[in-house]
């Protein structure tokens, strides 16, 4: 088991850990950095409750090794603030609230490259998160309306 | 004229139509909501468990020596350290570890604890266990057969939790619950009937699938037993506890976090009566996360079943005479099931909402060795409205008259017999087929391929009591305190919403704090019960709070306490009147003929839930009751293979995506005249169980190819289509 320096920013701050090979970037920020704002559900790139942005970019953090971001900087919802998680209250974009971190965090990647996405757009971009309560209409609802609030 | 509560004074529309701010909103959005799995415990152990890879096997033999000699190994625990133990919500059926057989492919025979999960499940690989297999009972014919072995030969020794009397007696041991009930003379009735007609359906295992996998923490504290759980009924859980592992129940507290979804799944724990004996083996708390491959492979998931209708009409139509044969696989244990029959409650009372004169219902669950049959969002009754309202449909076609008409023609009205042959007082379910109806434009002529399906959903409004303290702090604000945790249906916001309306204050003045089981007895969350019981509570602890008050305002009451004072109230309720919402949908769909393809494309959902609390909330739960039908409709199929579910990721399994779903209308109509606070009604389990016959009635509609088996899939259709 070989361990591995890595310095990578996370929500803007410096970070410098030591971690093993096979460390996954969801249990490092999970239990070793206490960010429990990611989820971990389906383990296998799914569901995307463990949704980060690595360099602005959406990615399933039970799919990346730790080392992987090395040198990256990485956004998890501790990190958000934007409109959308005022949107999400107001419209009902959540209920139990387990995928609403990995959502918000795939929404603001999406409104970060591409500010007037289209309705079609957000249903094809958030097509990664799944949700069992609410039916994706709330989050559609709010989605849109950050959107339509810049 | 201004409604007004139940003592006659007149309540605050006006608070009530304010909007509403989700009290979870804040911590949800942040990522500051702390589920189970979030929660650090100090020197905590992870688990592990062995599961049989056989359906049904005998255990000879189980070495656990290299597992223990593993670093990072802090204790061992197989079945014959727990023999005779058994768990459940009702009947005390499933081994806590299996000691002598195994009776499904999951079921668990050893746990380990260990420094890290990687460790604990590296011990696991290495216990070795000698089977030896016995012949599977699959099929739930074949597990009814007269010579069939008995799965639970020691079934009278079971425990079964709970004074509502001794288990029911079952006709054949492997039964799990069954009954027939009848009303009328319904022999003397279809000898009567015109025409009668007699149709067969299936509907295959699905999952809750919360996108949460159940946790759990347990560790020994002084002489209590600390267990903090994603079960969404943590009183009962605990009274499971005590009986199995012989504890009194004011030795075990137990408490939530957040839960990341429920949809009954989570009203069955497995791995805390485990988790109990390793933390005590080990000396330390010792938590498991279940991996969702298990979750989907091994847990409790919605009863296949097979429903066979046969019912009699006049001239006109009109039912006369109805029975109804359902059997439900129950799998390897009864456990997950809370009722005191042992059933799928929804499934017994096919064709609900109608007119129906007489009726006989013979109604099962049955042992197999198959995954265990648990509670989901209105358990049963799915299975039963795809059969009902498929079957109304044929009779219809049959008939030669539209299947709106022939609900028009059926339909309960005031006063008329329903199917279980208690007269019918509830919405106006006419009026709510009219609008849906209405809505999606049943009479318009439609281009080849594309059709319209209907189906009618009544869902009882949940009963039962539970305890809400109020204390008015010399701040102004009031802190409601309750036993019911939060899984994402609002619950804690509707008792604010209450509190406030109540008592003439501004939401934001009202906290609510979640107690653990340490705190007054509460029933948890299910059955359609939190608007009712919780919302029932929260008034009639503001109404005592109100009294207190003696005719001052909160603020001015407030404003006279002194520094440590408070005024403190608490109201117990017990909701005991029957009531119903309902909701009639309507559903269009495109056919691709060449394909078999089914496309969505709108939806209407007429509905009756009272008086509206929670605009949001409850917008949530009907538009996600709405998608969590569609997914029973169109693609989940929680399929096994000998045994074996076949589906052991999300990726297999699929649920709805943001793609999957159609522009949805919802429209209201009620007197709010419900039974709940302030006249609601409950919405959490109205909407989904009407959705899978109303896209396959409109697939018939649309294609004329007519679906039996859910899920409405291309290739089913395709197959109908072709006659093969």
């Amino acid at each position: 088991m070989t361990e591995h320096r890595i310095r990578f920013t996370l929500n803007g701050e410096a970070v410098d850990v030591k971690v093993a090979a096979e460390r996954l970037l969801v249990d490092l920020l999970r239990y070793d950095l206490g960010k429990t704002g990611t989820k971990d559900g389906c383990s296998v790139g799914v569901c995307g409750l463990c949704t980060v942005q690595v360099d602005d970019a959406p990615m399933s953090a039970c799919l990346l090794l730790a080392t992987q971001v090395d040198g990256a900087s990485v956004r998890t919802v501790e990190g958000l603030a934007s409109p959308l998680q005022e949107a999400f209250i107001e419209e009902g974009g959540f209920q139990c609230g387990i995928c609403t971190s990995g959502q918000l965090v795939a929404a603001d990647a999406l409104l970060r490259a591409k500010p007037d996405a289209s309705d079609a757009e957000i249903a094809d971009w958030q097509m990664g998160n799944l949700c069992r309560c609410t039916g994706y209409y709330g989050i559609t609802r709010a989605i849109a309306k950050a959107r339509d609030a810049r | 004229m201004p409604p007004r509560d139940g003592r006659g004074a007149l309540i605050h529309p006006e608070l009530l139509d304010r909007p509403e701010r989700r009290i979870d909103g804040v911590d949800k959005t942040t990522g500051a909501a702390r589920y189970t799995a979030d929660l650090v415990v100090p020197r905590a152990l992870e688990a592990a468990f062995l599961r049989s890879p056989y359906p049904h096997a005998r255990i000879v033999s189980v070495d656990t020596e290299r597992a223990r000699g593993l670093p990072g190994v802090r204790a061992v625990v197989t079945g014959a350290d727990v023999r005779g133990q058994r768990l459940g919500r009702r009947l005390q059926d499933w081994p806590v570890l299996c000691w002598d057989r195994v009776l499904f492919i999951g079921d668990r025979v050893a746990a380990v604890a260990a420094d890290t999960r990687e460790i604990a499940e590296e011990a696991v690989r290495l216990i070795s266990v000698q089977y030896e297999e016995l012949p599977p009972l699959l099929d739930m014919d074949v597990a009814l057969r007269a010579d069939a072995a008995a799965l639970h030969p020691d079934a009278a020794s079971y425990r079964f939790l709970e004074g509502r009397g001794e288990r029911p007696a079952v006709p054949h041991p492997n039964y799990q619950g069954h009954v027939v009930e009848s009303h009328g003379e319904v022999d003397a009735a279809f000898g009567r009937a015109a025409r009668i007609f007699e149709h067969e359906f299936t509907t295959p295992r699905i999952h809750q699938a919360p996108l949460e996998p159940r946790a759990a923490i347990v560790w020994l504290e002084d002489d209590r037993v600390r267990v903090v759980s994603t079960n969404k009924a943590p009183f009962n859980l605990r009274d499971q506890m005590a009986a199995t592992l012989g504890l009194a129940k004011d030795r075990i507290v137990v408490d939530n976090g957040m839960i990341g979804g429920d949809f009954g799944a989570k009203g069955l724990s497995t791995d805390e009566f485990v988790l109990y004996h390793l933390a005590k083996a080990a000396g330390r708390p010792v938590r498991a996360i279940t991996r969702y491959a298990d979750e989907l492979t091994t847990t409790n998931p919605r009863h296949a079943s097979r429903i066979r209708l046969r019912t009699g009409v006049d001239a006109e139509g009109r039912i006369v005479a109805h029975e109804s044969h359902a059997l439900f696989d129950g799998g390897a244990y009864a456990a997950g099931k809370p009722t005191a029959r042992l059933l799928v409650e929804g499934g017994v009372s096919t064709l609900e909402g109608y007119r129906v004169p007489a009726a006989r219902h013979e109604a099962a669950t049955v042992y197999t060795n198959n995954v265990p049959g648990g509670h989901m969002r209105a358990p049963g009754q799915p299975q039963n409205v795809f059969a009902s309202e498929s079957h109304l449909d044929l009779i219809a076609r049959e008939l030669g008259i539209t299947p709106l008409e022939m609900r028009r023609r059926n339909v309960a009205r005031a006063g008329d017999p329903t199917t279980t042959g208690a007269p019918w007082h509830g919405p106006d379910l006419a009026a709510l087929l009219d609008r849906a109806a209405d809505e999606i434009r049943a009479e318009n002529a439609r281009p080849a391929g594309r059709g319209v399906g209907f189906a009618l959903g009544v869902r009882h409004v949940g009963r039962g009591s539970t305890t809400i303290s109020l204390r008015l702090e010399r701040d102004g604000t009031i802190e409601a305190r309750t036993g019911v945790g939060d899984q994402g249906g609002g619950q804690h916001t509707l008792i604010q919403r209450i509190v406030a309306a109540t008592l003439a204050v501004d939401a934001s003045k009202v906290r609510v704090r979640r107690l653990s089981t340490e705190g007054p007895q509460d029933p948890g969350i299910g059955g359609s019960r939190v608007t009712p019981v919780h919302g029932g509570a929260a008034l009639a602890a503001a109404n005592a709070l109100k009294d207190k008050l003696a005719g001052r305002s909160v603020a001015e009451a407030a404003g006279a306490l002194n520094p440590g004072e408070a005024i403190e109230v608490t109201a117990t309720f017990d909701a005991t009147a029957e009531d119903h919402g309902a909701c009639a949908h309507a559903i269009e769909v495109a056919v691709d003929a060449e394909t078999g393809t089914v496309r969505v494309l709108s939806a209407v959902l007429a509905v009756d839930v009272g008086q509206v609390i929670s605009p949001v909330g409850l917008r949530g739960q009907l538009e996600g009751g709405f998608v969590y039908g569609l997914g029973m409709a169109l693609t989940e199929d929680l399929a096994l293979e000998d045994g074996r579910v076949q589906a052991a990721n999300l990726g297999d399994y699929k649920l709805p995506t943001i793609a999957d779903v159609p522009p949805l209308r919802i429209v209201h109509l009620s007197d709010g005249h419900g039974v709940g606070p302030y006249g609601a009604r409950s919405a959490g389990e109205l909407v989904n169980p009407g959705v899978p016959a109303a896209v396959a009635n409109a697939v018939h509609d649309a294609s004329g190819a007519r679906v039996r088996v859910l899920p409405v899939t291309a290739e089913r259709v395709w197959r109908e289509l072709r006659g093969t």
